[in-house]
């Protein structure tokens, strides 16, 4: 037993020490090699940028090294980029072969090879990767899901959006990632976003009606007005919020019903929007909530009572018993002078 | 110190990001202005102190100085009260906007950002004057 | 019959060195796999996006300040300037006896404004609230003294989003500190309710405006052994408890959590000096009495910068201070103890803390001088005598060794080759000495507590202060 003990322990110490050397000898090495890719990369960037500005570049001589330092700077400066120039990003890579290679990768059986291809096709802005993409939208890991979305998202690509918020519903991407991806795919996602907004799944309708609220217009305002009867609280705290951004004035009738609300985050978020879309009429009834309902909603109350009115606000804060909200409400109207 | 005064115009852009400094640089360079960098909102003032640029672009997000803050001293000193600004920004909430146009910026460019555009506006304000 | 009873303890004290050392090593297995892990996730961890979203959940920074005159304006303005899509910063100042308001008052135009405050969480009074015109974002309260934990919650009171981030005064963060530190959260928002971060120790680094600019190795030894025993505390010891959803210390120094949860559980305790420990007990317990699905993360990226004690007089303080918290935490929370309705942390977890963290000073300072009298008079053999210095001193070296090149591997903050040895040297060195002392000190603390001794001596503050939670050895 004790000798088992001893041999054991030595050879666990003879291996550490042997890891270590090694990995001082591996830290050596790297650090040459970081240093000659540094000195690549500064002398590819021109050729980068060349490539960026649709110059015609020799790109023959190129060896494998170096094609690795090109491909990672186009690859960094086209996250930075939009419009034409991603597509002459594009373009070389798919003449490199880089395109092809990755989505090879997205084959692979570790998830974090996959993952990565997945992620690097959104920078390459290849639309060769499409398909691909939206089918590792159904990949068994969550990180390779996730890169997906977010290529898509970055490809912009319109059709990719109804299978985004699908995979939304059925929880199998974060909502953040979602979210993030059709805001990057912009105006184009609308039309199907405006649709999704009656989906049967509320986390669905929930992200669709954000969206809506932060990409649409005021004309979207009369869908979301429907919204605020939705089912689920968090569908008409949304929509609540959406009507808000969106400045949709139409919406004030049915978000002055809205400050019935049940739930208190449901109340809070109307409010907020009427302190945007509302008009004077709806001051006494905000100061109301102010001065009676919970934390939060009384607070959001007091807030928009003061950006709709705020002598209004100053005169009910004087009063007694109107309640810390509006006495803070009032003390900021007073500093902003 | 106007436009007509020099051969080719001075642009200044500050960002701590090196890429964006490249290809903003190498862009607007390859348009025919003159080019001083800044790494941060610190050095842009400096620099600005050396030679008060034609139009700058900055970054919002910056360490030590930001973009605003910057800009809000440009606005505030006669000497570079005129200098044209354009912000960069990943971030486009309205609230940002409106900072942006509070503290005297006179346009807004959101990252991703595509150089055409880019160069499209500074031609477009450099034009004016 | 002394024959025996030396056998008998030797044993014991082999045993607890192969279950300790051996638990060890299967915690740096679990860490590098997920360090590798992490540090693939990198590549696609999507972090300029999540900056520029909306989407991106606001956090509320509180920031607990005692007399911290000295840097509260720079600690305020690079809170102020982290990249984040929104948040806002909540200064609560703790019955400050110096100009630490004033200061904050000049520098950001503070007007005071009353502010409604939550009946959330019961604290000692508070005397002013105020808002700045220059930041709308900030948020500056001015309480009775009621120590950090109650200063606390008062900020979560205070808070106005959903998340809050507790902040020590004297810490740095870095830029993406907040970005990082949040992005469990913001793919998983419903289960994951609090994440931690790594704490690096900033003594010989360059500053520049509330920032690490360069990374640096302090020059006095002390100070050094701390940065490995950090190095291995957080990069081995965090981790490899997070990856086992058994994290039990969000350091103090900087965590995020959810504002909701924090608030049904009662906020900080104020009665004891491990508030940090306690409260991640308290959540735990929360939530599994529950049965409620959650994950508390530990985020390996260096985000966080404090500054470490550099004399062997305020080290000794801290340490005690630390085993004392964790004794009272631990005690609190005895009902827990290889409880199985708590699960692995009923059963693991605590049980571990609790033999290896609070009680193990005793077996590690006694024990390699009982071996060598138990050979010296021939209880046990030469064999017996090699295999326990091979399971104490030489496997505790690998480990501290392996943390190093964890580093190396990870992040690889400390660049220099020169610094890269000189750590080397010292992990080696932590082991001949350092750990005792501290095991000393440990034992010093216990001895107290079941003393009775309740006073504690006050921690001198310099330009940076001091951090108020120590590494533990996991």
């Amino acid at each position: 037993m004790i000798s088992v003990l001893t041999w054991g322990a030595a050879a666990l110490a003879v291996c550490g020490w042997v890891s270590v050397c090694a990995l001082a000898v591996r830290r050596f090495v790297l650090v040459r090699l970081e240093r000659r890719r540094g000195k690549a990369e500064l002398r590819l960037r021109r050729v980068a940028l060349a490539l960026l500005e649709g110059e015609s570049v020799d790109l023959t001589d190129l060896n494998g090294d170096d094609a690795d330092v090109l491909a990672t700077v186009l690859g960094r400066f086209g996250r930075n980029l939009r419009g034409a120039t991603t597509a002459r990003i594009a373009s070389f890579f798919e003449r490199q072969g880089e395109v092809y290679r990755q989505l090879e990768a997205l084959g692979s059986r570790r998830p974090w090879r996959r993952a990565t291809a997945a992620f690097v096709l959104g920078d390459m802005g290849s639309r060769q990767g499409i398909a691909s993409l939206r089918a590792a939208l159904d990949d068994p890991d969550l990180a390779v899901r996730s890169a997906a979305a977010r290529s898509l998202g970055r490809l912009g690509e319109p059709t990719a959006v109804e299978p985004l918020v699908q995979a939304l519903a059925e929880r199998r991407i974060p909502r953040s990632v979602a979210g993030q991806a059709l805001l990057a795919i912009g105006e184009p996602a609308l039309p199907v976003l405006r649709n999704l907004v009656r989906a049967p799944e509320p986390e669905a309708r929930g992200l669709a009606v954000e969206l809506v609220g932060l990409l649409g217009a005021a004309s979207d305002g009369a869908e979301l007005v429907g919204r605020l009867r939705d089912s689920s609280a968090e569908v008409r705290a949304n929509a609540a919020h959406a009507l808000g951004k969106l400045g949709a004035e139409e919406g004030a009738a049915e978000l002055r019903g809205a400050l019935g609300d049940r739930i208190p985050f449901v109340r809070a978020a109307v409010a907020r929007a009427l302190g945007v879309v509302g008009d004077a009429d709806v001051v006494p009834e905000l100061l109301q909530v102010a001065r009676e309902d919970s934390f939060d909603p009384a607070r959001a109350a007091a807030g928009a009572a003061a950006r709709l009115d705020p002598a209004a606000v100053r005169y009910a804060a004087a009063v007694p018993g109107a309640g810390p909200h509006l006495h803070e409400a009032a003390d900021l109207v007073e500093m902003a002078g | 110190m106007t436009v007509s005064s020099r051969e080719r115009p001075l642009i200044l852009i500050a960002d701590d990001d090196p890429d964006i400094l490249e290809l903003v640089g190498f862009r607007l360079e390859r348009a025919g202005y003159e080019i001083m960098r800044a790494t941060d909102g610190e050095e842009a003032l400096q620099l600005i102190s050396e030679r008060v640029p034609d139009l700058a672009v900055l970054d919002v997000m910056m360490p030590k100085v930001t973009g605003y803050e910057v800009t809000r001293r440009l606005r505030d000193n006669e000497a570079t009260n005129g200098v044209p600004v354009i912000l960069l920004t990943a971030r486009v909430q309205e609230a940002d906007v409106e900072r942006g146009f509070e503290v005297g910026a006179d346009d807004y460019l959101k990252k991703p950002f595509s150089p055409q555009e880019l160069r499209a506006r500074v031609q477009a304000i450099l034009g004016r004057r | 019959m002394i024959h025996g009873l030396f056998h008998v303890m030797s044993i014991i004290a082999l045993v607890y060195f192969v279950v300790l050392n051996g638990t060890y090593l299967v915690f740096t297995g679990v860490a590098w796999r997920g360090i590798t892990q992490h540090r693939r996730e990198r590549r696609y961890a999507a972090l300029e996006e999540a900056f520029a979203s909306p989407l991106t959940p606001p956090i509320s920074i509180l920031l607990p300040a005692y007399n911290e005159e000295a840097g509260i304006v720079q600690s305020v303005h690079s809170l102020l300037a982290l990249r984040y899509p929104s948040l806002e910063v909540v200064v609560v100042s703790d019955g400050s006896t110096d100009s630490t308001v004033e200061r904050l008052r000049e520098a950001f135009d503070l007007v005071p404004v009353r502010k409604a405050l939550r009946a959330g969480i019961e604290t000692a009074p508070v005397l002013a609230t105020y808002a700045s015109r220059l930041k709308p974002s900030l948020t500056v309260i001015e309480k009775e003294n009621g120590g950090k934990a109650d200063a606390l919650n008062c900020g979560v009171n205070a808070a106005r989003h959903a998340y809050v981030c507790a902040i020590d005064a004297d810490a740095l963060l870095e830029e993406d500190a907040l970005l990082r530190v949040a992005k469990p959260i913001v793919d998983d928002p419903e289960r994951v309710v609090a994440t931690g971060g790594i704490v690096r120790i900033v003594n010989g680094c360059s500053v520049d405006h509330g920032r690490v600019v360069s990374v640096g190795l302090p020059t006095s030894s002390i100070a050094t052994m701390q940065v490995v025993e950090y190095l291995r505390a957080f990069l081995v010891g965090r981790v490899g408890w997070s990856r086992l959803g058994l994290l039990l210390i969000i350091s103090g120094a900087f965590g995020v959590f959810r504002r909701s949860l924090v608030e049904a559980v009662g906020g900080w305790s104020t009665t004891t000096v491990g508030e940090d420990v306690e409260l991640v007990l308290r959540l735990h317990r929360h939530l599994k009495e529950r049965g409620e699905e959650y994950r508390i993360e530990f985020v390996a990226d260096p985000v966080c910068w404090t500054e470490c004690p550099e004399t062997l007089r305020v080290l000794s303080r801290q340490r005690r201070r630390w085993q004392r918290g964790l004794a009272e935490a631990l005690w609190r929370h005895r009902r827990l103890v290889g409880n199985p309705r708590y699960g692995l942390l009923g059963m693991f977890a605590l049980p571990y803390f609790l033999l290896f963290e609070l009680l193990g000073p005793v077996i590690q300072l006694l024990g390699l001088p009982i071996v060598i009298v138990a050979f010296a008079v021939d209880s046990v053999s030469l064999g017996f005598l090699v295999a326990f210095l091979l399971m104490s001193l030489f496997l505790a070296v690998l480990l501290s060794v392996s943390a190093l090149a964890l580093e190396e591997v990870s992040f690889r903050r400390h660049a220099s080759g020169r610094e890269a040895a000189r750590l080397l040297a010292y992990a080696v060195l932590e082991n001949f000495g350092y750990r005792q002392i501290n095991d000393v000190w440990r034992l010093q603390a216990l001895v107290d507590l079941a003393r009775g001794k309740t006073k504690w001596g006050e921690m001198p503050r310099r330009g940076l202060g001091l951090p108020n939670e120590a590494p533990s050895r996991s």
